[in-house]
């Protein structure tokens, strides 16, 4: 992959005075003094001229860090993810980005009849790389395919996307993530619908690639997972709360989090309860504490 | 059995049927995948006023079909390849303005209501030199342009959130792709008019669709069945003297209705 795809795209969305962009060399990630892949100061992002949605988020995420992203549907999650990747400039404070941040969406977002396969798909992320009227090179396809064997699918590059399952599909929008060059990843709710192997092979693969230096961004409605993560950050129309999810995970922030859709479950230690999140479409009986 | 294909008006016919085969195969794999079918229809029914206006005023006809199918094109072709709501029923008042426009214009205005016919409907049998140079052209840019734009054209459709962040925000790749909608529909005007204009475009893409698993090979699949639909539409018409575009369009709807019924009836055996 050339040096300047990883760039390519990247100085065009920097916003004056408001979000910057710093090249940082591929290789200084694992070196002791470590700058911030991503640093939010005070950001407050809307939509046109309307009231910012999301206000007062001040977090930064450090490299080999993974932050779960905790909210209600409509808190500010995707508004935050559409800010970092520059669809959407902040209304105020200051956002920081010293590598490029590429989106894996939810799969059932793409077109699952389309006539494209895994490899097609990985391709898609050296576009930004190219000029307009460019096609793909062969150090491109080089590149989906070394991205698509780091994922595990080095194997079912000439399959159909559609015909894939949603765990390897998963896997293959990473992949075309990785292709950017990205050095942080933002997924949506990455392991809704996915059985417990392919969450668990998954879940790997996030550790693996943040254990690379990389900076990973998961928006969740699972506490349990996001406990296991590094850091958690809350937000529901401003920044709740941020913090190693030991500590900033308390009852009082989940209720400002999520409201009342929040449950407290009774663990093995009384001590140290579990809180569950009711997402709007399950049913109250379905978690529940028993009585 | 094959002495209709001797006579030279119908030979010029196959050629142009052959050359819009290639302009089908490409282009209409892209208008099927990319929702475009419907302002298709509409951008060769917004030509028909202005080959009607070009045809009165005398200058060229196809630049006057150019003209109101690229202007019809970037309209209502921006709100499609966006997936906005809404466009469907722009695309049918156009269309139905046009026609009516184009109608009136001929019968009133330049009293050439003899031409309304063969401008609807084509005229296969009568194509002139212009018009297979026109298939020509619109079928090799048509080439070009999805080797050089096929990656990009296909990462928008894929999911156009991504293709945003993923730096496909130039809107010139799907400019080019609606620029090449009008100037595909002008290209099959003489042969099949424009009104069965997506008997070429549409149908034949949409019959392989149901076969093919990757663009390449649906292309290729597309450009040989158009040139099949078209070699065998051309020898009923002229065997049986019926309207040859109408023909051609009655052959390519009974394939898909075969290959479709095939691939519900028996949906492994298919494939």
């Amino acid at each position: 992959m050339t040096a300047d795809r990883a760039g390519g795209g990247e100085d065009a969305r920097v916003a004056a005075g408001r979000r910057t962009c710093a090249r940082v060399g591929g290789s200084d990630s694992t070196g002791p003094a470590r700058q911030a892949l991503l640093t939010a100061e005070k950001l407050a992002v809307g939509y046109e001229k309307a009231a910012p949605v999301l206000n007062d988020v001040t977090f930064a995420l450090e490299p080999g860090e993974r932050i779960a992203v905790l909210g209600p549907n409509g808190g500010g999650k995707t508004t935050l993810f559409r800010a970092l990747l520059g669809e959407l400039r902040p209304a105020h404070g200051t956002l920081a980005l010293a590598g490029r941040c590429a989106s894996v969406p939810q799969t059932e977002r793409s077109r699952l009849d389309f006539p494209v396969s895994a490899l097609d798909v990985a391709l898609m992320g050296t576009i930004p790389g190219r000029p307009w009227w460019r096609r793909p090179s062969r150090a491109d396809r080089v590149a989906a395919r070394a991205a698509l064997a780091r994922v595990g699918l080095a194997d079912r590059a000439e399959r159909t996307y559609g015909e894939l399952s949603g765990g390897q599909r998963q896997r293959v929008l990473i992949a075309r993530a990785l292709v950017q060059e990205a050095r942080v990843l933002l997924l949506d709710e990455p392991f809704s619908g996915l059985d417990a192997t392919s969450a668990a092979r998954l879940e790997a693969l996030l550790a693996e690639l943040a254990g690379e230096g990389r900076g990973v961004l998961i928006a969740t409605h699972d506490l349990e997972q996001a406990r296991r993560w590094d850091r958690v950050l809350c937000v529901n129309g401003r920044q709740i709360a941020f913090g190693e999810p030991a500590t900033a995970l308390t009852h009082d922030v989940l209720a400002a989090t999520y409201g009342g859709a929040i449950v407290t479950l009774p663990g093995e230690d009384p001590g140290a309860p579990h809180h569950a999140i009711m997402p709007p479409h399950h049913h109250h009986h379905d978690h529940a504490p028993p009585r | 059995m094959l002495e209709p294909f001797q006579l030279p008006f119908v030979q010029r016919a196959l050629v142009e049927l052959l050359l819009l085969a290639l302009l089908a195969g490409t282009l209409g794999c892209w208008i099927v995948l990319r929702g475009l079918a419907f302002p298709v229809h509409g951008a060769a029914a917004a030509a028909f006023p202005g080959l009607v206006l070009a045809d009165g005023l005398g200058f060229a006809a196809p630049l006057g079909g150019f003209g109101a199918a690229l202007l019809f094109a970037l309209a209502v072709g921006r709100l499609a390849t966006r997936g906005r709501e809404g466009n469907d029923t722009l695309t049918a008042l156009v269309l139905v303005a046009a026609l009516a426009l184009g109608i009136v214009l001929a019968s009133d205005v330049f009293h050439s209501a003899a031409s309304v016919e063969s401008l609807l409907f084509g005229s296969l049998l009568a194509i002139g030199a212009g018009d297979v140079r026109l298939a020509a052209a619109a079928a090799l840019i048509a080439l070009a342009a999805s080797w050089l734009l096929g990656t990009r054209w296909l990462a928008s459709g894929f999911d156009p959130a991504a293709a945003r962040s993923l730096g496909v925000r130039s809107p010139l790749p799907d400019a080019c792709l609606l620029v090449l909608v009008a100037l595909g529909a002008v290209a099959v005007l003489s042969a099949v008019g424009a009104l069965l204009a997506t008997a070429l475009l549409v149908v034949p893409a949409a019959t392989t669709r149901l076969l093919s698993s990757r663009i390449a090979g649906w292309g290729l699949a597309t450009v040989a069945l158009a040139a099949a639909e078209g070699i065998a539409g051309l020898w009923l018409a002229v065997k049986l003297n019926a309207p040859p575009g109408a023909t051609l369009a009655v052959v390519s709807g009974i394939v898909f209705a075969l290959v479709a019924a095939t691939r519900t009836l028996a949906p492994e055996a298919a494939t």
